[in-house]
């Protein structure tokens, strides 16, 4: 027999022991159907016949998240019937009602005609009828002032109608479960955000990783684990800190080798804020090189503020950085090629060139004339291993006819890369056990051939060799070296024709001067000839001295205008001319004249010539001189007062126009006085200007205590001075002095 | 040709398939066609050698076929003359006074001068001031 104090007491022990048990509840799990499936059911029988746990969406659809009952058949008809005919949202029935205005509601007493009146549908109705639903109370579940659904508890007709001590304890169990639903939400919100951010870190093509402060890296996208060579974040996460960074040699743009601390994530934990670091990442095992541009950013704790983790960002900017430096090396290795002629100095510096940037060493094999193989350049990073290069190509120079290597490549033309070639392939390739143990001791991984190409042929190759120890060569570095073959080819070929055309002209040049000036007793001669920069081409400049009768002597200097073989054969009929002219009438103009008649006949086009000419008599303490001018500029004499003074009156230039108009000036040269005769190709300063110069002022000064070589070589520096380092055209000189008279 | 044209070369040092290095500083002439009434002026801006003489050479048999009474070449702005480039200036002469033209040039620069001196080819040309001048 129960008492109304005794239930009043049972009833607020249910109560309480009710919302103990909804709090473990909910505390319990995450899963928001089970968990409020159990809440549900712990409604069931002490507060309600049967309960309904409903839920409203961000669209404000309603539906239903649980239901229980004493008779379960009945909680999953309900379930049946509520997912068939939806509770309209804005409809009159409770649970729409309490959604909407957030206020819970006590129905103590349900007519049937108010059952009918919220039913959602007739079968909604007769369900409700015929389980004679006769009491409820629906509660909002409300959470940070937002509705989520509602909690209906409901009795049937045998139980007693819900009283106000009812609502509240609905209200409250109601406020619980809102906010585990709260919960639950936010927490699933999290994980899909989460999940979100995953996924585009994981497909991110730039390599993520989050480390902490003790270096164990905590996380790693599918790209870092390619950049790492790991198959599974697993094997990357059970790593020991500094176990994966020692599979990889981290160098600076320089070469230099990066330790951790310096990395940016490093930094960041020392609360420093680190610059973009461009690092050069060689794979230890394989040689596999990747240019990264690493940053970092702190992931701090936001409430204390304090770094937890750090985010690696790796950029492979391999590609850029790549053709950055080829473009690099291929200019500097075009200074090279511009800088000289010679082609095995320069072929030299590019292989020293290639072996401190591209590959470990670098030789370069060139096909000779008689069809042999010559190495012409060869230089390794290590000065012993460069000893092994060098007695290696003596011991085993290869032979034509091989099948593979350099032999193949200058057959075929074409480039060949050779990756982790084995002791096996050594093994074949080895002419003997000796050439073996050699082979294996250069320690060779990689190997590009390419061919020195020239325009037209093949002249030899380049080989670029890498150790295992360094960085593995690929496609982008063949193409390199096939622009550097092409470029390097074309410079050899140049330089070789260059060479030979210099051969010819200076064998051309020297048939048009005198083997050497013949000796005259009482003075001091000497010549010289300074070609204008450019070995290949003849000059149009010449001298001659010779002697006409007993005691007279000629000097001639002149400057053909024009070079090359056109130019060399008027040279040599101008001087030609002047010798036979001399021996007919030896006054200087009738000299000059007979040569400009020479060069108006000549049947080609006009050919233009400058000459000085001076007749020297029988020498004696003063020597008288006959100086005639054609279009040339003044010889100096170099006076024993430390003065120099031009010396002849223009005449007209031979071979151009008609007539021609010339001077004879005489003058002496006394003891000691130099007469110096120069072409400059009459287009240079004049002469005064010429003296102007400082350099020939100190001449002046200096020249009677030099000899008369040592004033040519003066006068010719000067004039190159004058020039500015680089005369238009060659430099002819002829010197004459008249002895000092010695006793005895 | 009725409009004023304009020949340009622009050319190296060392001409030929072997291009020794570091001679590759360009140098230009540049030559303009002036049409007056009475003669065709030439004027040559740049420097007139071995290298921009042919470019001269061509340009004068281009005026000639339109047949000016005079032929003038306005050497002022020639910074630089060579022997090639005397040449160039006679073989003009002597292919404009061989059709019966007259032939001068006005004053250049001091080096030209120079050179003109010295081969004492000055006296065989008619020398203007200015291109525009009537002949002494």
């Amino acid at each position: 027999m129960r008492t109304a104090a005794g239930d009043r007491l049972e009833r607020s022990d249910l109560r309480v022991a009710l919302l103990v048990e909804a709090g473990a509840a909910l505390s319990s799990s995450l899963d928001l159907t089970a968990t409020m499936d159990r809440v549900a059911r712990l409604t069931v029988p002490g507060l309600a016949d049967l309960c309904v746990i409903d839920l409203c969406d961000d669209a404000g659809a309603i539906s239903e998240l649980a239901a229980a009952s004493v008779d379960p058949e009945l909680a999953r008809q309900l379930e049946a019937l509520r997912g068939r005919f939806p509770i309209d949202p804005s409809g009159e029935h409770p649970v729409a009602r309490v959604i909407r205005s957030g206020q819970a509601e006590l129905l103590p007493e349900m007519s049937s005609d108010l059952l009918r009146s919220f039913a959602q549908g007739s079968q909604h109705a007769r369900f409700m009828l015929a389980h004679r639903y006769h009491s409820a109370v629906v509660a909002p579940l409300s959470a940070r002032g937002r509705t989520l659904g509602a909690l209906s508890t409901i009795r049937f007709a045998e139980s007693e109608s819900y009283e106000q001590d009812d609502l509240e304890l609905a209200i409250e169990l109601a406020r619980r479960a809102a906010l585990a639903i709260d919960n639950a939400q936010l927490f699933s919100e999290l994980r899909s955000v989460e999940q979100r951010l995953e996924a585009i870190l994981r497909n991110l093509a730039e390599a993520i990783t989050v480390v902490d402060n003790h270096g164990r890296t905590v996380f790693a996208n599918q790209a870092a684990l390619e950049l790492l060579g790991l198959g599974s974040p697993a094997e990357l996460i059970d790593s020991q800190p500094g176990e994966i960074m020692a599979r990889f040699l981290v160098l600076d743009e320089a070469g230099r080798e990066l330790d951790l601390d310096s990395m940016p994530a490093r930094r960041i934990f020392r609360g420093e804020q680190p610059t973009p670091l461009l690092v050069r990442n060689l794979v230890r095992a394989t040689g596999e090189e990747r240019w990264l541009m690493v940053r970092a950013s702190p992931i701090a704790d936001p409430e204390s503020g304090r770094v937890l983790y750090a985010a690696n960002v790796f950029e492979d900017v391999t590609g850029v950085k790549r053709a950055q430096l080829a473009e690099a090396f291929m200019a500097q290795a075009s200074r090279v090629l511009a800088s000289s002629m010679d082609y095995a100095e320069t072929l030299q510096l590019i292989a020293r060139l290639a072996a401190a940037q591209l590959a470990d060493w670098c030789a370069v094999d060139i096909l000779g004339e008689s069809g042999e193989l010559e190495r012409v350049a060869v230089h390794h990073a290590e000065p012993q291993k460069l000893a092994l290069a060098q007695l290696l190509d003596s011991s085993y120079r290869p032979t034509l006819d091989e099948a593979i290597g350099v032999p193949e490549v200058i057959r075929s033309g074409k480039a060949r890369i050779y990756n982790d070639i084995t002791g096996d392939a050594l093994a074949t390739y080895a002419r003997d056990a000796e050439h073996l143990r050699m082979l294996r001791e250069m320690d060779t991984r990689d190997v590009i051939i390419v061919p020195l190409a020239a325009p037209s042929r093949t002249l030899g190759a380049i080989t670029l060799v890498s150790s295992s120890t360094s960085r593995r060569l690929g496609a982008d570095d063949v193409d390199v070296a096939v622009r550097l073959g092409r470029r390097a080819g074309t410079a050899v070929e140049s330089a070789r024709l260059y060479t030979e055309r210099t051969r010819i002209a200076r064998v051309l040049q020297q048939a048009l001067l005198p083997d050497s000036l013949p000796g005259i007793q009482g003075f001091e001669i000497a010549a010289a000839y300074r070609p204008a920069g450019e070995l290949n081409e003849v000059g149009g400049d010449f001298y001659d001295v010779f002697k006409c009768g007993e005691q007279r002597w000629m000097l001639v200097i002149g400057d053909v205008c024009g070079k090359g073989p056109a130019a060399a054969s008027i040279t040599a009929l101008a001087r030609h001319t002047l010798r036979a002219a001399a021996m007919f009438d030896q006054r200087p103009s009738a000299m000059l004249h007979a040569l400009h008649r020479a060069l108006r006949q000549s049947d080609t086009e006009t050919q233009m010539c400058t000459v000085c000419l001076v007749v020297v008599d029988p020498p004696g303490a003063v020597v008288p001189l006959t100086v005639a001018l054609a279009g040339h500029p003044q010889p100096l004499l170099f006076g024993r007062d430390g003065k120099a003074s031009p010396v002849g009156e223009p005449g007209t230039v031979l071979g151009v126009v008609d007539p021609i108009m010339l001077s004879e000036v005489q003058i002496d040269l006394h003891q000691g006085e130099t007469l110096l005769l120069y072409t400059d190709g009459v287009s240079e300063a004049a002469p005064s200007d010429l003296i102007a110069t400082l350099e020939l002022a100190d001449l002046c000064m200096d020249a009677p205590e030099m000899s008369v070589e040592h004033v040519l070589k003066r006068f010719e520096s000067a004039a190159v001075e004058s020039a500015g380092g680089r005369p238009r055209d060659d430099i002819a000189l002829l010197g004459l002095r008249l002895a000092n008279l010695t006793l005895g | 040709m009725s409009t004023d044209g304009a020949f340009q070369i622009a050319s190296t040092d060392g001409l030929g398939p072997v291009m020794p290095p570091a001679t590759n500083a360009i140098r230009q002439l540049r030559i303009s066609k002036r049409q007056r009434p009475d003669r065709a002026i030439l004027e040559l801006d740049g420097e007139l050698d071995l290298v921009s003489a042919p470019a001269l050479e061509e340009a004068v048999l281009s005026v000639l076929r339109d047949g000016p009474a005079m032929v003038v070449l306005d050497l002022r702005a020639v910074s630089f003359i060579d022997s090639t480039g005397l040449k160039a200036v006679f073989s003009a002469r002597s292919a404009v006074q061989e059709r019966g033209r007259q032939f001068a040039v006005t004053q250049g620069s001091q080096q030209v001068e120079h050179l003109l001196q010295l081969t004492r080819l000055n006296v065989h040309l008619h020398t203007l001031v200015a291109p525009d001048e009537a002949l002494a």
